[in-house]
């Protein structure tokens, strides 16, 4: 088992979501976990043959560790009082790698297509350069553009508005979170979406998403429906992805300049030592 | 009319679906059905006590199950009376015939699809076993429609609500681990539904343009 | 598991309708095929070379296939790639092309060959192209029960899934008895399945 992995920390639920009534039974890299409330609100982590699992609420999450952490659960600077809203959408499982889903989250060519009317549309799909770089710490992609319908301001229920040029900055520091930072074209930054992918099993993942918005708040239940949608948009493409694992050896899949980000970040997993999930060369890929 | 929606549900896409082919604008409310379980609050119970979505609120009536909102839709807002062919007795009956195979649709196939995405409890072997009873079903009937030259599940020149109650389903089913890889009638009459005017996408249903 | 070198059908031509991908899968090889508005039928492998996403779920357009993630196009016949929508300024490396198996459509079946050997599919009287029967069962205890039935007016011939599930392809000399034979077949299944 990646060490990478084993000890450091993965979101398993939403804190506020579990219901004291129902246990909540999941599993993290392959290893069931049941995760419990009970009236006081206390939150307790366990596993099947009673071993000591690290656990924490933090950012509103439900977090474990299966080893010994190496390093702190991230900080998301924005819930510190810039945010004006911040909503999880809801746990959303999906039958594809950790790795996948990330790479999909990272994803620009996809949006006027997977969410054509929701993130982009025809005409305006082509990806103009941006930059990227990686590093021993992750990966960061700054300056991606494209065109979205964004209302500035919630004066209906409707999130959609006209398009407008908006630009992602994408940052990965851990294997399965990832995070962007929308931004207007004049550089107002609007909004800051993080994912959290827990490795189920090698070929399984739950999805947890946090929505932060800067400028307003908007209805919970409005940006929930919308963030689910646009996820089963998603796991459309990602259930249908082969192989499960996601190949990250060289010259396994043909990638093209849109796809820098996903580049460095096969390039950084492999360089982190991820064999969980993954397949680092053609002699292991399955059909 | 108001629609109280969740965008996964099989049930509510029929409703919305159906009314995007009939050309009726519905005001949607979206219940935060998960993970926030709104359905079991108060404020929803007041509503329908059953705790169940889809809910159509169409002013003169509020209609607490999905089949009868999509047979209040076809009467009220179909001019042609093709959606739902009351003259005729025999298919009149086999409408009601496929929209009970649709609801076991619902109860296999999108009990396991609910069950994979959002963790809702089911048996998960014993509905994909019956999912795949009933595409078998399905396959079956929709070749030989197809070899006498008709297109939709009831013979006839137009779709009926069973075509879009059943379709929903199977359309979704994948995301229940229930392939499709053996039904290639089935496959067929899918791309055909989506290809019907006014067609209206949901999450995972793509769009497909005219041939 | 082993594959025998030659043609196995993979599909009838009455599952091709233009404007569809059908999906099926030969030795466990995942197939998706589809017919081009010249006729031409394609038979890749079921995967964009782009992502992995399957062909399948696609769109045919035309004379061209479409992916459903990022909208890549590839031709009918050679597989190539003709279009980048992220990057539609110029045309796409010449090394981006779907993985293409060979095709014949003959006796309303379309057939397909893992290993070449021999040059065309087996030769037989055209007849009716009964529906299609999937079963749970491997290929050859599928053969084993059909030729048990001793049907003379109609010939069979059995698509290995993969190891344990094969499809079942009659051919009959007519369109009389079709009810019959699809009834049978069935029956035949339900056995097969339940032993």
């Amino acid at each position: 088992m990646d060490l990478v992995l084993w000890n450091d920390w993965h979101v398993v639920a939403d804190a506020n979501t579990l219901d004291e009534h129902r246990p909540l039974r999941t599993a993290l890299l392959g290893v069931p976990l049941r995760i419990a409330r009970d009236k006081g609100g206390s939150i307790s982590i366990s596993k099947d043959d009673g071993g000591l699992v690290h656990g924490e609420v933090r950012h509103g999450f439900v977090w474990a560790c299966l080893g010994l952490p190496a390093q702190p659960i991230i900080d998301i600077p924005e819930l510190g009082g810039e945010a004006k809203c911040a909503v999880s959408a809801g746990a959303m499982a999906v039958y594809a790698s950790a790795g996948r889903v990330i790479e999909n989250f990272l994803d620009l060519a996809h949006l006027g297509y997977v969410h054509a009317g929701y993130l982009g549309a025809e005409p305006n799909t082509m990806v103009e350069s941006y930059e990227v770089t990686g590093t021993k710490d992750g990966v960061r992609a700054t300056r991606c553009k494209t065109y979205q319908p964004i209302r500035r301001q919630s004066k209906s229920q409707d999130f959609l508005g006209e398009y407008v040029h908006v630009e992602y900055n994408y940052i990965v520091e851990r294997p399965y979170i990832a995070c962007f930072e929308k931004s207007f074209a004049d550089g107002h930054r609007f909004m800051v979406m993080y994912i959290f992918a827990q490795p189920v099993d090698e070929e399984h993942t739950v999805a947890h998403t946090l929505l932060i918005l800067l400028d307003e708040i908007w209805d919970v239940v409005q940006m929930r429906a919308a963030q689910q949608l646009v996820f089963m948009q998603d796991k459309g493409i990602l259930e249908n992805q082969f192989p499960k694992r996601l190949p990250i050896g060289a010259g396994m899949e043909m990638p093209v300049r849109a796809d820098r980000t996903s580049v460095a970040y096969r390039r950084w997993l492999a360089d982190c030592g991820v064999t969980y999930g993954v397949i680092r060369s053609p002699m292991e890929t399955a059909a | 009319m108001l629609l109280y929606d969740y965008e996964a549900m099989g049930e509510c896409y029929a409703v919305r679906l159906l009314a995007a082919l009939l050309g009726v604008q519905l005001i949607l409310k979206p219940v935060d059905f998960y993970p926030g379980r709104a359905h079991e609050a108060e404020e929803f119970i007041a509503i329908n006590p059953l705790g169940t979505l889809p809910v159509l609120d169409a002013g003169e009536v509020v209609l607490l199950d999905w089949q009868a909102a999509l047979v209040y839709l076809a009467a009220n807002s179909d001019p042609t009376g093709e959606w739902l062919p009351t003259a005729n007795a025999v298919r009149f009956a086999k409408v009601h015939d496929w929209l009970g195979i649709a609801r076991k649709l619902g109860d296999s196939a999108g009990a396991v699809r609910l069950h994979d995405t959002i963790g809702l409890d089911a048996d998960v072997e014993s509905c994909r076993a019956q999912a795949h009873r009933l595409l078998r079903l399905l396959e079956r009937q929709l070749w030989f429609v197809e070899r006498s030259g008709d297109d939709w599940l009831i013979p006839g020149a137009h779709p009926t609500i069973a075509d879009i109650a059943v379709f929903v389903h199977v359309i979704l089913c994948e995301e229940g681990d229930v392939e499709r890889m053996d039904y290639p009638a089935v496959r067929r009459w899918t791309d055909r539904v989506r290809r019907l005017p006014q067609f209206l996408v949901s999450s995972s249903v793509f769009p497909l343009p005219p041939i | 598991m082993t594959e025998a070198v030659g043609w196995y059908p993979v599909a009838a031509s009455h599952d091709l309708p233009v404007g569809h991908i059908y999906q099926t899968r030969l030795f466990d090889c995942p197939l998706a095929i589809w017919r081009a508005s010249s006729g031409e039928v394609n038979i890749w492998q079921d995967r964009c070379p782009h992502r992995g996403v399957r062909f399948s779920i696609g769109t045919a357009l035309g004379d061209e296939l479409r992916c459903q993630y990022h909208a890549w196009r590839f031709a009918s016949g050679s597989g190539s790639c003709t279009l980048i929508p992220a990057h539609r300024d110029r045309p796409p490396p010449r090394t981006i092309r779907a993985t293409v198996y060979p095709v014949v459509e003959y006796g309303g079946l379309v057939w397909s060959s893992i290993v070449d050997g021999e040059s065309h599919p087996p030769i037989f009287a055209h007849g009716v192209v009964l529906r299609a029967i999937p079963v749970f069962r491997p290929a050859a205890a599928v053969e084993g029960a059909l030729t048990s039935l001793g049907l003379r007016d109609v010939k069979f011939f059995v698509q290995p899934i993969a190891s344990d599930r094969s499809v079942i392809r009659g051919v009959a000399i007519d369109d009389a008895s079709l009810l019959e034979y699809d009834a049978l077949l069935e029956r035949l299944r339900r056995e097969l399945e339940a032993s």
